[in-house]
């Protein structure tokens, strides 16, 4: 019902400064290392749909005169599973899943000679599993401070402490499908999403096994890939799918989206907003595109849009918003990308990594 | 055809006394496991090696050099080049001819990169004997496959200036042996007295002259301790004097040197160099003295690096065709006739311009077909290859390209990870690749959903909707075994396979009949237009719908629902006693639901079905004095109105 209400994206072309590396394996996840001070330079890979999987870490060499870099891998922790998510509670601690159905937390730190480690802190073996023992695949993993929520193929949530073994709460039939994302919109609520395009939001606090709302993404069975929401507007969520659509809802009115937005080649993988940019949003793809996307501020009569989120603007969307194409087209899927300042980090299955500089905003 | 069979010892105990069996498993590898050959004569009982104790089952796999990690590197990079080449073929370019050669120089940097990769690897300080050797392995392979792809883009990719194939020859043997020139370089840049007393002066005078680079010859004379005698000075003179080819037209330059070497012979027949050997053979070289190049078969690491220094001091402006006679010529005189490696019978070959021999010999290089694939590929497209089918009857230089590239997607579909870069090149294959796709895509093991749907998705871009299909279906059934039924009914609404999807809808019913409650209540709240692909689905949204409108009290839609449902021809048999139970509920509702001519309807449908097993007697006789009276009530109802 929505699809003719869709309107399609085309970008424009413009190659940043472009530098990249094949590693040896199929990327599925790539953050950078926050720092308390400084530009991040240290970044994780975490890669998938190999016979042995790793976690690597990464400096980054650069050469301001060409401004060249050279990411070298500094150490690695070998992985049981596919790294399906990784995300960093602080400078030094993250969170990561895996398909083995299982959740850690690491750290990065130094050793006694000043090498860079990761070191495995805590680990959730069967967090997630079949009614027959079969293990099933952790798919998601989302943080809000020390908390962390995971979800799996068994259409189970577990709520997690950084600090603590223990499970702090476990709904163990949240959903009769495989659940694909999961978000926090708050400490107390989390919208997690399964292969119906079911969207369901859960209050954390309360002990039913039921969810406080749920909603659509769209009548046909399309799976969300991928949930995000606005940094400074925590109500405003966007959905990725596996058909390339952008979806934007405002929880604050009501469960139908906003608009629909058909963007990419294939189905997005990944979705970021810029932390620092707000207007401007990141979304790479298993087409093998990698889009920047900001919102104009003047409309075509040279006027000052009105102050309203674009994402959240009913009508004519596209003209509010513009997409720079950052990279040539793959051949293969971009699976994951990550943001500091004006540097995007991404990965994909032509096991390469890519550092591009010099975002403008 | 040498036999080239391996013996691979299985070390297990059970197979070795029981025996072994195997059997294929997709896409590379052996499964092999103890087994008991039985007759039928024998009795049918447990075997005498049948126990309790764990046995073991043995994957044997053809051994993939590339996919070792360094290797993995040149494998996706390669491929990224590729398909970069099939894209610009694709859109059938007027002039291809200096992007093709482009791209053939992005391969041989492909190549460099991993032999540097390599190299650096070896380095490490933490490898095995055994990994150190490895490596070593892969570099003399890479090292090969370097040099012929140079000499290849020489010979047949690139375009060269009226055939004179001297020049491109020299950088080839320079680019290969670097060794004269980095001596020369040490040498140069150390103290610069006496370089003569150094042990490898001359030999490193004389490996710069071979190479033809003649100003490190004349600074390697210039250091010596007697540069400055009268012999010296002459040959720095005459040195100095040689003409350079690629200045002048070919005519003049052949003139300049006639005359060149026509002075060196004066003045060798005058003697003149007699005072120091080194100078004299030099001289005697240049004029193409047999003797002089005899003394120098020990300076020379193969048959080629002579040949390139032998020709262009005797043949400079050698033509292209006529490389292979020298080549040949090369190898009589170096005595390697009966010695050729397997290298030095592709270079020939490649000079003699047999591409049937390059392309038979370079098959053998245990690169996993990497080679044979994409430097025939290229061969292809540059059009070097249809020149062959005038000289053999029957042969499409097509079929040969596409043979080596589905061997080598097929390859690499074998692995894991590399099944992506293996589609992408059976997508090159015209003739057979999507059949090959479609037998090998629903190979592709799988164990997790992420996976599956990339796999899915491989699929659809591909039109292959019975493969996308299929690895739904299995999903599906692998959701029904974990006890999923909402998630097996997903998959199958994604399969859109009709009677699919009605068998898992049955086991929703089914399990309603069972227990009068609904499993997964959550997902059957919404099925959206997906409720269309089958019947039976139907059937089950609309029952759900039933039981919302009665908890919602919308009674009057309710009982019209009923109807179109017990009308609808779609009651599956063994669900007409619980449809019948749902009668009753609404007849005995406190408000009227159906009316006299509905109820009769009902009546008509009981007597209809009342010799269906599901429907007990006691059942079929409360339905009847339920509906009796509804209809009672529903008559009163109606004469009130009218």
């Amino acid at each position: 019902m929505f699809s003719d209400h869709g309107s399609t994206v085309e970008s424009t072309t413009s190659f940043h400064n472009l530098n990249g590396i094949f590693v040896s394996q199929k990327v599925n996840k790539i953050r950078w290392k926050p720092e308390t001070f400084g530009e991040p330079h240290f970044f994780l890979t975490g890669s998938w749909d190999d016979e042995s999987n790793k976690i690597v870490l990464w400096d980054i060499v650069e050469n301001a005169e060409e401004e060249d870099f050279y990411p070298f891998s500094v150490a690695e922790y070998p992985y049981c599973g596919d790294v399906t998510e990784m995300k960093f509670l602080n400078t030094e601690y993250f969170a990561c899943s895996s398909s083995s159905g299982s959740a850690n937390v690491m750290r990065v730190s130094l050793s006694e000679i000043g090498e860079p480690l990761i070191q495995n802190y805590t680990t959730w073996e069967n967090l997630h599993y079949f009614k027959n023992g079969d293990p099933s695949p952790c798919t998601a993993l989302a943080v809000h401070d020390n908390d962390m929520a995971t979800v799996g193929e068994d259409g189970r949530i577990n709520i997690l402490r950084a600090q603590s073994k223990d499970i702090v709460r476990r709904i163990d039939n949240a959903d009769s499908c495989s659940i694909n994302c999961v978000i926090y919109l708050n400490h107390n609520e989390i919208l997690t999403s399964n292969l119906r395009g079911q969207m369901k939001s859960w209050d954390l606090r309360s002990d039913t096994k039921q969810p406080k709302s749920s909603f659509m993404l769209s009548g046909d069975l399309v799976t969300p890939t991928q949930l995000t929401y606005h940094p400074s507007q925590r109500y405003i969520i966007i959905a990725g799918d596996e058909l390339g659509a952008l979806t934007s809802w405002d929880l604050r009115q009501n469960t139908y989206p906003v608009n629909v937005l058909n963007a990419h080649e294939g189905a997005i993988s990944e979705i970021q907003f810029h932390p620092d940019h707000l207007d401007h949003l990141f979304s790479c793809s298993r087409g093998g595109e990698i889009w920047h996307w900001s919102t104009k501020t003047k409309n075509k009569y040279g006027l000052e849009h009105e102050n309203i989120n674009a994402w959240l603007a009913p009508d004519d969307i596209k003209a509010k918003l513009e997409v720079l194409n950052l990279m040539p087209t793959l051949k293969k899927p971009i699976n994951t990308l990550d943001l500091s300042n004006n540097r995007v980090i991404c990965g994909g299955d032509n096991e390469a990594i890519y550092l591009i500089n010099g975002i403008t905003f | 055809m040498e036999n080239d069979s391996k013996t691979i010892l299985i070390p297990n105990e059970l197979c070795r006394r029981a025996g072994i069996a195997a059997s294929w498993r997709p896409i590379n590898e052996i499964s092999i496991f103890p087994y008991e050959k039985r007759s039928y004569k024998q009795k049918d009982g447990p075997s005498n090696f049948a126990s309790d104790q764990p046995s073991s089952i043995f994957h044997v796999r053809h051994e993939v050099i590339l996919f070792h990690p360094i290797l993995r590197k040149l494998v996706n990079e390669s491929n990224a080049n590729f398909l970069a080449l099939q894209e610009f073929v694709a859109e059938k370019p007027p002039d291809s001819k200096t992007e093709i050669l482009k791209m053939s120089r992005q391969y041989r940097s492909i190549i460099r990169a991993c032999l540097l990769n390599l190299q650096d690897d070896i380095a490490k300080t933490n490898i095995t004997p055994k990994e150190k050797q490895e490596l070593k392995d892969y570099i003399t392979i890479f090292y090969s496959i370097e040099c012929i792809w140079h000499l290849c883009e020489i010979l047949f990719i690139d375009v060269i200036p009226g055939n004179i194939v001297l020049p491109p020859l020299l950088d080839w043997v320079r680019f290969h042996f670097p060794k004269p020139e980095r001596n020369a370089a040490t040498l140069l840049s150390g103290d610069t007295d006496n370089l003569d007393l150094e042990e490898n002066y001359w030999p490193t005078v004389f490996g710069n002259f071979l190479q033809g680079r003649m100003n490190v010859v004349r600074a390697l004379l210039q250091q010596h301790s007697a540069a400055q005698t009268a012999v010296f000075q002459l040959a720095l003179n005459v040195l100095k004097n040689m003409p350079i080819l690629n200045i002048v037209p070919v005519s003049e330059f052949s003139l300049r040197w006639r005359h060149w070497t026509a002075e060196i012979q004066i003045k060798l027949d005058a003697k003149q160099f007699m005072s120091n050997r080194n100078l004299d053979l030099i001289m005697r070289l240049i004029v193409g003295e047999e003797s002089a190049w005899a003394e120098m078969h020990p300076h020379c690491e193969t048959w080629y690096d002579f040949l390139a220094g032998w020709l262009f001091y005797t043949e400079p402006t050698v033509k292209t065709f006529e490389l292979g006679r020298f080549a040949d010529q090369s190898i009589d005189r170096m005595r390697v006739k009966h010695h050729l490696k397997h290298l030095d019978r592709v270079l020939l070959a490649f000079m003699k311009f047999d591409l049937f021999e390059v392309i038979k010999e370079i098959q053998e290089i245990t690169d996993n077909g990497w080679l044979v694939s994409h430097l025939t590929d290229i061969l292809f497209h540059s059009g070097r290859l249809a020149m062959l089918e005038n000289e053999v009857q029957n042969f499409s230089s097509e079929d040969l390209r596409e043979s080596f590239i589905l061997d080598y997607g097929t390859t690499l579909m074998g692995h894991k990870s590399l099944w992506q870069v293996g589609l992408s090149y059976l997508d090159h294959c015209h003739k057979d690749g999507l059949p090959a796709i479609k037998l090998l895509l629903p190979r592709v093991a799988f164990d997790s959903e992420a996976k599956a749907t990339n796999i899915i998705s491989e699929a659809k871009n591909r039109g292959l909707n019975k493969v996308a299909q299929s690895i739904s279906k299995i999903l599906a059934m692998r959701s029904l075994s974990q006890g999923r039924l909402g998630n097996a009914l997903t998959w199958a609404s994604k399969s859109q396979d009709r009677l699919f999807i009605s068998r898992i809808a049955d086991k929703f019913l089914q399990e309603y009949v069972d227990t009068g409650e609904w499993r997964c209540i959550d997902m059957l709240d919404d099925f959206g237009s997906s409720m269309l692909a089958s019947e039976r689905l139907i059937f089950l949204g609309k029952f759900i719908e039933l039981h919302k409108l009665y908890q919602a009290k919308e009674y009057k839609e309710c009982g019209e629902l009923y109807m179109s449902l017990l009308n609808s021809k779609l009651v599956p048999q063994y669900f007409w006693s619980v449809l019948f139970d749902e009668a009753l509920t609404l007849a005995e509702n406190e408000q009227l639901v159906f009316s006299s001519d509905q109820t009769e309807q009902i009546i008509y449908r009981l007597e209809e079905k009342q010799n269906i097993p599901e429907l007990v007697s006691s059942k079929v006789y409360l339905l009847r004095l339920a509906l009796a009276r509804n209809l009672k009530r529903a008559l009163m109802y109606e004469a009130q109105l009218y």
